[in-house]
């Protein structure tokens, strides 16, 4: 039988590549913040630019850590072994979480641009707003993301926390501590996901709704994770981290992984669209008619050939999702299809009615704001503990991990 | 032949939990296996068979009262035009879901575990589709013109409405089954060899000598098989989740308030695999216990079961939430009394019934004791059953019975032709699999045995051991790992 690698032989600090890419980004994060800000006074028309622009920045980067947060949760509830290898890479985006945290604050200076819902002169004329306003309404809204936060920050941190306390002892009890805190807490995360999903995105058009919305910002959240997995190992492997325990057959499972929720998106947002336009409700498909006009038809065809179409079919077969000069732009390409998605769930909202596609210079500063200083975190994270568990008690699984098939 | 069953569903990270307990040599699988159809048959097992084939007797006299006087004789009629029959046939459609997850998701996810309920659970399928089948085929008024459900050129240039959901189900449903039945079949056909070689009787060598289609165990087939398997997998995992949303489209493309939800397909789906789940144990537990197989079903395959079943009951659990929710979100006052009328109008107790059974009674599984007491989980499974059955009269009854106008309201009441048909469905489901039971091998036997500890050390990762599953040994202890 095969026998384990010695992992001894790779390279598992971060160390001062970490400290070098965590600078990097800070960088471009206080730049990208900055020029957000500059463009967004430069507009004139009181922030309110700049507030969208930050929230689907927001929105991206938010799915991002929970993606991660829910695939860790995932790996201890069914005691996964192939991918401990892996745990740690997202252990460390899950814990950038408390940057988004700090990050959503602008949007609670900008909640009047952004919410129909958060003008109290509106809501007296909207006899719908008025029946929903025991939710929608800014004290509540507030309360219930410093909740979300809670939970997500609280879970990323208890899982991290066991996670490095068994690099030095390896107690298999941490493991199972593990184990209960992901059982404990995966019902509270998807509630919490659940309603952060309508919160930030679903009620920029109040009147609209859709019960399957914290399911389609959930398809989307995780399908981002796994575009980015392998986009930092390669990186890491490209910087000689990691090099010998990563295998081909590694990169397949994370493949796999891409394209089985590659579908799994196109499912979710397949349905929620057919059944809108097979019942013809004015009160659902108003929604779609705002991305019936202008240049959004066009972006949304681009998401159906880019965000299902294109990666299901380029890394299908086995070769291509072994072969990193397929799988990584293809992975690459996936991230900027998840960007494109939330910016289409988002932005029509911006001109309601108007059909014009507002790209901006300000949607790529907001966007390399928050991704800089996200990644700011992200590098520290992983720099301040090994790139994987060494003494999991599940690590040789991972380490022995042969594609049989 | 030791029987003693020891638990195998300790959390010790350190090791995997054997998948087959007590002596583990493979001539022993093999006899477990093929004692469950070569002893006679029991008393039990002929009691058990009478009732079912009466029952099944009934279901084909009621569906002749049908035919002979129409659809009158059941309960149907203004404004509750859909109820049991529709209930019936998406019950047993879900329940189908649960064996193609077992063979193709699982499978896909290296669960090795499946191996000892797969073939079982896949049988499970095409029995449940058969009887879902029989529903729609019955309701349409004139079954002698059912093909009509079919495209085909015809000189009337008459197609069926492409644009139905209906129709999607006659492509979703027919699709699943040739699929399930291709799968089971072809996952069975070195078992059947080896019944072949193990057979005494002429009559018995031809018919398994037939259904083996020459298998010789050689390194070509298994070749051949294996890739076949995979493919089926592969072709089978979107069906999982395909079928059940395109039987929840018949519900949710309307503009009826209570069937329209978007969420309508991910959350039929879940219900499928739960219910699914629920009478693979309502089965497999009697019959481990019946005939022996405790050593292959061991408790550590109930325990992950019963983890599904707490993993898609919350999921159901969040369905109905969210639905409820977004009622009162929408603003829409009907779609609001729609669920105000459902939980507490003439209906209640159906909803809590449903509430009680699949969302409250399998939090019980968030513990140890329960997961682990078998009696517990049969209970359990019986009262998911039950609630599954509920939950699809309560979305359709309810749904239903407050039209429009209040004075289009009404009720619906089953008639004795409803529940002895109901009834008669449940027994051509236990005819079925009792049969399957005495005639064919009740337990994958070749992957079975791939998954046992001294196969999987001697073929290593890349043989056999890996193509069913990771691998799962401690290499600082490689004896000690598995047992």
């Amino acid at each position: 039988m095969k026998h384990a690698y010695d992992l001894s032989r790779d390279n598992v600090q971060f160390g001062d590549l970490g400290r070098r890419w965590g600078t990097i980004a800070l960088a471009v994060g206080v730049l990208g913040t900055a020029a957000a800000a500059g463009l967004g006074f430069a507009a004139g028309d009181g922030g309110k630019r700049f507030f969208w622009a930050w929230l689907v920045a927001f929105a991206y980067f938010l799915a991002m850590g929970l993606g991660a947060l829910v695939w860790v949760m995932i790996q201890h509830m069914t005691r996964s072994g192939w991918s401990v290898l892996l745990r740690r890479i997202a252990e460390g985006i899950a814990g950038a979480l408390p940057m988004l945290a700090l990050l959503f604050v602008p949007l609670l200076f900008g909640l009047g641009e952004l919410y129909h819902w958060a003008h109290a002169d509106a809501v007296a004329h909207d006899p719908l707003l008025a029946k929903k306003a025991a939710y929608l309404n800014v004290p509540f809204f507030v309360a219930r993301w410093a909740i979300y936060f809670a939970v997500w920050c609280g879970t990323a941190w208890a899982l991290s926390r066991a996670s490095r306390a068994q690099d030095a002892s390896g107690d298999p009890a941490l493991t199972l501590r593990m184990q209960r805190v992901s059982y404990a807490m995966i019902v509270p995360f998807a509630v919490t996901l659940t309603f952060a999903a309508f919160d930030l995105l679903m009620s920029l058009d109040p009147h609209w709704f859709s019960s399957i919305f914290g399911v389609y910002y959930f398809a989307g959240a995780i399908w981002l994770f796994f575009a980015v997995m392998p986009v930092l190992v390669w990186r890491l492997q490209a910087n000689g981290r990691l090099t010998g325990a990563i295998t081909p057959d590694l990169y397949q499972e994370m493949g796999k992984l891409l394209f089985a929720f590659g579908v799994f998106w196109a499912y979710i947002a397949f349905s929620q669209f057919m059944l809108i336009w097979y019942a013809n409700l004015p009160e659902e498909t108003g929604w779609y008619l705002k991305r019936w006009n202008g240049g959004w038809p066009l972006v949304g065809l681009l998401l159906i050939l880019g965000h299902f179409f294109a990666p299901f079919l380029l890394i299908m077969s086995r070769a291509a999702k072994r072969n990193l000069r397929i799988l990584i732009p293809v992975a690459l390409w996936a991230m900027l299809m998840q960007w494109l998605d939330f910016y289409y769930i988002a932005m029509p909202e911006y001109e309601p009615g108007s059909g014009r596609v507002p790209l901006s210079l300000l949607d790529l500063a907001a966007f390399l704001g928050v991704g800089g200083l996200f990644f700011w975190m992200v590098s520290r994270n992983l720099a301040s503990a090994p790139l994987v568990p060494v003494d999991d008690p599940r690590l040789h699984e991972s380490l022995v991990f042969e594609e049989g098939v | 032949m030791t029987t003693a069953v020891i638990d195998n569903t300790n959390d010790n990270p350190r090791a995997r939990s054997p998948l087959v307990l007590g002596d583990t040599s493979l001539t022993r699988v093999t006899d477990l296996v093929c004692s469950v159809y070569e002893r006679p048959a029991t008393r039990g097992w002929y009691i058990a068979f009478g009732i079912s084939a009466s029952l099944t007797l009934l279901l084909f006299a009621m569906i002749g009262y049908l035919f002979a006087r129409g659809i009158g004789v059941w309960g149907l009629n203004h404004p509750v035009g859909w109820a049991f029959d529709i209930t019936n046939f998406v019950f047993w459609v879900g329940i189908g879901h649960a064996g193609t997850l077992i063979s193709a998701i699982l499978f896909l996810f290296r669960q090795k575990w499946r191996t000892s309920i797969n073939r079982s659970a896949e049988a499970m399928t095409i029995f449940a589709v058969a009887c879902a089948g029989i529903f729609p085929l019955i309701h349409i008024g004139r079954p002698w013109l059912a093909y009509w459900l079919f495209p085909y050129p015809n000189q009337m240039a008459m197609w069926p409405g492409f644009r139905s959901p209906l129709l999607w189900d006659v492509f979703a449903v027919s699709t699943y089954a040739t699929v399930s039945l291709l799968f089971w079949y072809m996952g069975m056909v070195p078992d059947l060899a080896t019944m072949r070689d193990r057979a005494t009787t002429r009559p018995r060598q031809i018919a398994y000598g037939l259904l083996s289609l020459g298998w010789r165990g050689s390194n070509r087939h298994w070749l051949r098989f294996e890739k076949a398997y995979l493919l089926l997998a592969a072709l089978a995992t979107p069906l999982v989740l395909s079928v059940h949303s395109v039987v929840s489209f018949d519900f949710a493309v309307s503009v009826l308030p209570g069937w329209h939800t978007t969420i309508f397909p991910p959350y039929f789906v879940a219900g499928a695999i739960f219910s699914g789940f629920a009478m693979v144990l309502t089965l497999l537990i009697p019959v481990r216990q019946i005939f022996g197989l405790k050593d292959l079903i061991t408790p550590k395959h109930l325990d992950n079961m019963t983890r599904i079943i707490l993993a898609t009951s919350l999921m159901v659990g969040y369905s109905y939430a969210i639905e409820f929710f977004i009622a009162w979100y929408s603003g829409n006052s009907f779609e609001l009394f729609a669920f105000l009328n459902r939980s507490l109008g003439p209906y209640w107790w159906a909803y809590w019934i449903m509430v009680t059974c699949n969302v409250i009674v399998p939090q019980v599984f968030w513990f140890k004791f329960f997961r682990s007491n078998t009696t517990a989980i049969f209970i359990t499974s019986l009262l998911v059953n039950v609630g599954m059955w509920f939950e699809r009269f309560v979305i359709i009854v309810t749904s239903l019975h407050r039209d429009y106008l209040p004075s289009s309201w009404g009720m619906f009441k089953p008639t004795a032709v409803d529940l002895l048909t109901m009834l008669g469905s449940f027994g051509l489901f236990f005819t079925l699999f009792l049969l399957f039971i005495r005639f064919l091998p009740f337990v994958a036997m070749a992957e079975v045995k791939s998954v046992m500890p001294h196969v999987l050390h001697e073929a290593g990762p890349t043989a056999l051991g890996d193509y069913w599953g990771d691998a799962p040994r401690d290499h600082r202890a490689p004896d000690k790992g598995a047992h």
